[in-house]
């Protein structure tokens, strides 16, 4: 097992820049989630890990060595990728086989490892099948079968399970994450799923346009998200307009239309009195039984989730979404008092907006 | 740990050097040498002879070449029919009585431009008509069904059988003075002092309008059944319908097919030998020899490669339309889509059954297309198994002609030859085809896309032009050596055939790994597969039915080339194709050898409808190639 460390590492395609100046590392035995939202460079940064792809600029190294000029055949990283990439002319255990082939094993030693994995990722006695003759779980299976029977120094799986129906999807995520717990090995995930970068992983890193802009536990970053893409891109958020009418201390009175909500001051950029702002609240966060830092606003529409009820709330044209207990019925048009707690109001400078482009998102 | 960075960093500077590897290195190596010496350099050799004369650069071959009356006539004859009146003695009661005949001529003494403009008016001419009859008939087949279409769709495409020579001279043993027209006048009609003729530039314009038709069709057809049914749904949702429809929506979405082929069917006239020399099988010599093509193939053969200075300069009038013809396609739309590969296509057709009207409409169309062009390979056939060669009508059926290809040494020596040549360039083609296929399609090569268009030229260069491009740059090169023309102009052969049927394989190839992803091979990469290891295991297994459908097309294309075996054959003629004998005998005077000519087109059609089923069945999918 190794440790996967980037230096750096910007590609350009044309005047793209896919990946720009990203620095990770990845701990021995650790698994290292890349998730952003398409487009945002994480397959890249993977396939440049992989050694498909070469920086621009940059290193990557897997223990200190230098590994960015070793051609991908010479790095042994497992990869999976999205569409699984089975060789439809091969079997399920020439698929499985390939590698231990490559690596020109005896033919006993081929015969017990590709059992082996199988019987790891629940596939025993299918060998024979054609990758057309399985169903989708089971390919992907196959493909992190071949990735693991060569007992990569890293494992790097490339979105595997965006192909995959939803129950699937969850369970194949729990299985990911048992195999690799128990052969303890590196492992790069890159998915835009939240859910299932924070079921998942032990670590997360959040990717936007080529850049990382928060790495840590996926906890700590969901409960302290470090800019406005996190906070915003990270639960079911939903943002306020404001300007600042008080500063105290890290906390914030913001004047929203002619109504006031207190928040948390979680800028990179210094907040003052008067300055535009944004304040991002997650649903869960937001109350209406509550007595404290309370807004006015009208129930524009309502949606029966099942585990909750969501409401959306116009609050001087801004939509606030909230949860409440399935139970509780509300009428559209109703006029409703949402109360946030103060220190799960996060406000961020309106710089921010602009420099992540997300001014029509949000 | 320390032994593991040791090998590392002699892995990180090995891998510096090679930042392209070995395996890369060769596929794109071995590809680009094959078409710089045998495509690049010799119609390079053309431009230098053409432009040097004896004081280093001149444009005077050209102003020389211009002013030669035989090239531009200086009073062109432009009169189309002429009427000859002639006397002929007949016994009419014991005496004799002189009986007045009158000659119509069509086409036989005029018009007559001067060589460049006759071959530039054939091609406007054949161009245009194809656009007219190749479009209305992939409309038709397109967009309507009606009993009989699967008979239609079947019999228009028998021009695509490439029968040399033999076709032109069915054509002219038809319109000719001693043919079917005149037989049908004098002795159905009964008039017996009227004699049609019709010949010259006419009758070429015919015999290549029925020939090359099918290109233009095949292309718009493609076109036609590609384009999105909902994008023509939206505009009738907007109130567009009928003639209003085609001409804002559908013909402008199935342009780029529709110009591309009548584009090459224009360069594919401005090269063809065949009617020409077929009609002069009919008919001797006349106006149908006046045109570039012929000029310059006869130039080359009579001086055996010392021609005048004027003669380079016509190639490289040639050469300069055929690259200005390949750029305005590339433009149009990549030789990629076009060249071959019409898809079925995945929407629902917008498929109408015409009422009664339509009907008389689509038959009073096609009825008429499809015999006259089905009419020339038919008459193939027949005169290969009858005597017809030598009567006006066919009056016995026999094997003669197909019973002298096994005793005639030179025509088992022909066709040993062409099996040679052919078999040996279609492995070059599969080498060098599936190498270019994988750098344009796996690779960020820069320059990639030039590659690919190099490849792709001899699509639209004349292979008259690469047959002189060979005589000029071999000899002065290579001479004496296993390349030279005057010795070797087998071994010659067996790369021209490679360069000018590549494209074919190459789309066939090209084709397959676009349908396969490129994942699939980086998988093995991943695990530790070298570029050669994936290529042979992965890449070649899964592609493997496109390099036979291709090996299989490019075979029976190079069985059936016409104009560089024209042009190198005569060199030694010993080292001859089929396709050189069989003009050879076309024009030639000795007792039935057009028999033998005709059976040995019935031949090359047999291998060739073989080749395309085979070929169609391996690579499932209907295919549609250029018959060059």
């Amino acid at each position: 097992m190794v440790n996967v460390r980037t230096e750096n590492i910007t590609k350009r395609f044309g005047k793209v820049v896919a990946v720009d100046h990203v620095s990770i590392e990845v701990k021995h035995g650790e698994l290292f989630t890349l998730l952003g939202p398409s487009g945002c460079g994480k397959t890249t940064t993977l396939r440049i890990i992989a050694g498909l792809e070469k920086p621009d600029e940059g290193r990557v190294y897997f223990d200190d060595i230098d590994v960015t000029h070793v051609p991908p055949y010479k790095r042994n990283v497992g990869m999976v990728f999205q569409n699984w990439a089975l060789w439809p002319h091969m079997t399920v255990y020439d698929n499985v086989a390939y590698g231990l082939k490559i690596r020109k094993l005896p033919k006993d030693e081929i015969d017990r490892r590709v059992k082996e994995v199988l019987r790891l990722v629940g596939l025993e006695g299918l060998e024979k099948r054609y990758p057309h003759q399985l169903s989708g779980g089971q390919q992907q299976r196959v493909a992190l079968a071949r990735a693991l029977v060569v007992e990569p120094r890293v494992l790097l799986l490339d979105e595997p399970l965006s192909n995959l129906d939803a129950r699937l999807r969850i369970r194949m995520r729990e299985e990911i994450k048992r195999i690799q717990k128990k052969l303890g090995i590196t492992t790069i995930y890159v998915t835009h799923d939240q859910e299932e970068a924070m079921s998942i992983s032990d670590r997360i890193a959040i990717m936007h346009r080529g850049k990382i802009l928060q790495i840590g536990t996926p906890e700590y970053v969901y409960k302290n998200p470090a800019n406005l893409f996190v906070a915003s891109f990270i639960g079911r958020s939903s943002s306020i307009r404001g300007i600042v009418r008080h500063v105290d201390g890290v906390y914030a009175t913001i004047s929203i239309g002619s109504q006031n909500l207190k928040g948390k001051i979680a800028s990179r950029y210094p907040v003052r009195e008067g300055d535009e702002i944004v304040v991002v609240v997650k649903p869960e966060d937001v109350d209406i039984d509550g007595k404290e830092n309370c807004v006015e606003g009208t129930i524009v529409s309502k949606h029966f989730l099942g585990f909750v009820r969501q409401i959306i709330v116009n609050v001087e044209n801004n939509r606030i979404s909230v949860f409440t207990e399935p139970d509780r019925d509300f009428t559209e048009g109703e006029t409703i008092r949402i109360c946030i707690d103060e220190s799960k109001a996060f406000v961020f400078h309106k710089k921010e907006l602009v420099e992540i482009g997300l001014e029509e998102l949000v | 740990m320390k032994n593991l960075s040791r090998v590392f960093r002699a892995i990180h500077t090995s891998a510096r050097l090679k930042s392209i590897d070995i395996f890369i290195v060769a596929q794109l190596v071995i590809p680009l040498t094959i078409l710089l010496i045998f495509l690049l350099l010799p119609l390079g050799s053309l431009l230098y002879k053409a432009f040097t004369g004896s004081e280093g650069f001149t444009l005077n071959n050209f102003k020389e070449l211009f002013s030669d009356p035989r090239m531009v006539a200086s009073h062109p004859k432009l009169d189309f029919v002429d009427i000859e009146e002639s006397y002929i003695f007949r016994i009419v009661n014991g005496t004799r009585v002189p009986v007045k005949v009158i000659t119509i001529n069509i086409g036989v003494h005029g018009p007559d431009f001067g060589i460049i403009f006759n071959s530039l008016f054939v091609a406007s001419c054949v161009a245009v008509i194809d656009l007219v009859l190749g479009v209305s008939a992939a409309f038709i087949m397109a967009r309507y069904d009606f009993p009989g279409k699967s008979v239609f769709r079947v019999v228009i495409l028998i021009p695509m059988l490439a029968t040399p020579f033999v076709n032109a001279y069915v054509l002219g043993k038809v319109f000719g003075r001693g043919g079917l027209i005149n037989y049908f006048i004098h002795n159905v009609l009964g008039i017996k002092n009227v004699v049609v003729c019709i010949g010259g530039l006419p009758l070429v314009i015919l015999v290549q309008s029925l020939s090359f038709f099918p290109i233009v069709y095949l292309n718009a057809y493609a076109s036609l059944i590609n384009i999105d049914p909902s994008l023509e749904e939206q505009a009738e949702n907007l109130g567009a319908h009928g003639f209003k429809l085609a001409r804002t929506i559908t013909i402008p979405l199935a342009k780029p097919g529709i110009v591309a082929g009548t584009l090459v069917v224009f360069i594919l006239s401005l090269e063809d030998l065949g009617a020409p020399i077929g009609i002069q099988g009919a008919f001797g010599e006349g106006l149908h020899n006046k045109l570039i093509s012929f000029f310059i193939f006869d130039e080359f053969k009579k001086t055996r490669g010392a021609v005048a200075p004027t003669t380079y300069a016509l190639a490289v009038f040639l050469l300069l339309i055929a690259i200005a013809v390949f750029l305005a396609v590339k433009k149009y739309v990549s030789l990629k889509q076009y060249a071959m590969l019409m898809k079925g296509s995945r929407f629902n057709l917008r498929i109408k059954r015409p009422k009664r009207k339509g009907l008389i409409a689509i038959y009073t169309f096609l009825i008429p297309l499809a015999l006259s062009a089905s009419f020339p390979q038919i008459g193939v056939i027949v005169l290969a198994f009858s005597d017809w060669a030598e009567k006006t009508l066919p009056s016995k059926f026999t094997l003669e002609g197909f019973i002298s290809l096994f005793r005639k040494g030179e025509v088992v020596t022909a066709i040993r030859n062409s099996l040679t040549y052919a078999i040996s360039a279609t492995i070059l083609i599969i080498i060098v085809g599936s190498g270019i296929a994988y750098i344009v399609s796996r690779t960020a090569i820069p320059g990639k896309d030039l590659i690919d268009a190099i490849a792709t030229m001899p699509l639209v260069t004349p292979g008259i032009l690469v047959g002189a491009g060979y005589i000029v740059f071999f000899s002065t090169f290579f001479s004496h050596t296993v390349l030279d023309p005057f010795f070797h102009p087998g071994t010659l052969l067996i790369f021209t055939f490679t360069v000018r049927r590549l494209p074919f394989a190459l789309r066939a190839i090209f084709a397959g790994l676009q349908q396969t992803h490129i994942h699939l091979e980086e998988a093995a990469l991943c695990l530790g597969a070298t570029r050669a290891r994936v290529y042979t295991t992965i890449v070649i297994p899964l592609i493997i039915a496109n390099l036979i459908g291709g090996a299989l097309l490019a075979f029976v294309y190079c069985m059936n080339e016409v104009s560089t075996s024209l042009m190198l054959s005569p060199l030694q003629s010993s080292q001859g194709t089929i396709t050189f004998l069989m003009s050879e005998f076309i024009t030639g005077a000795a007792v039935g050898v057009i028999t033998i000519t005709a059976a040995l087109g019935v031949i090359l059609m047999l291998l060739q409808i073989t080749a395309i089923t085979l070929s169609n069945r391996i690579l499932k999918q209907r295919i549609a190639f250029l018959g060059v």
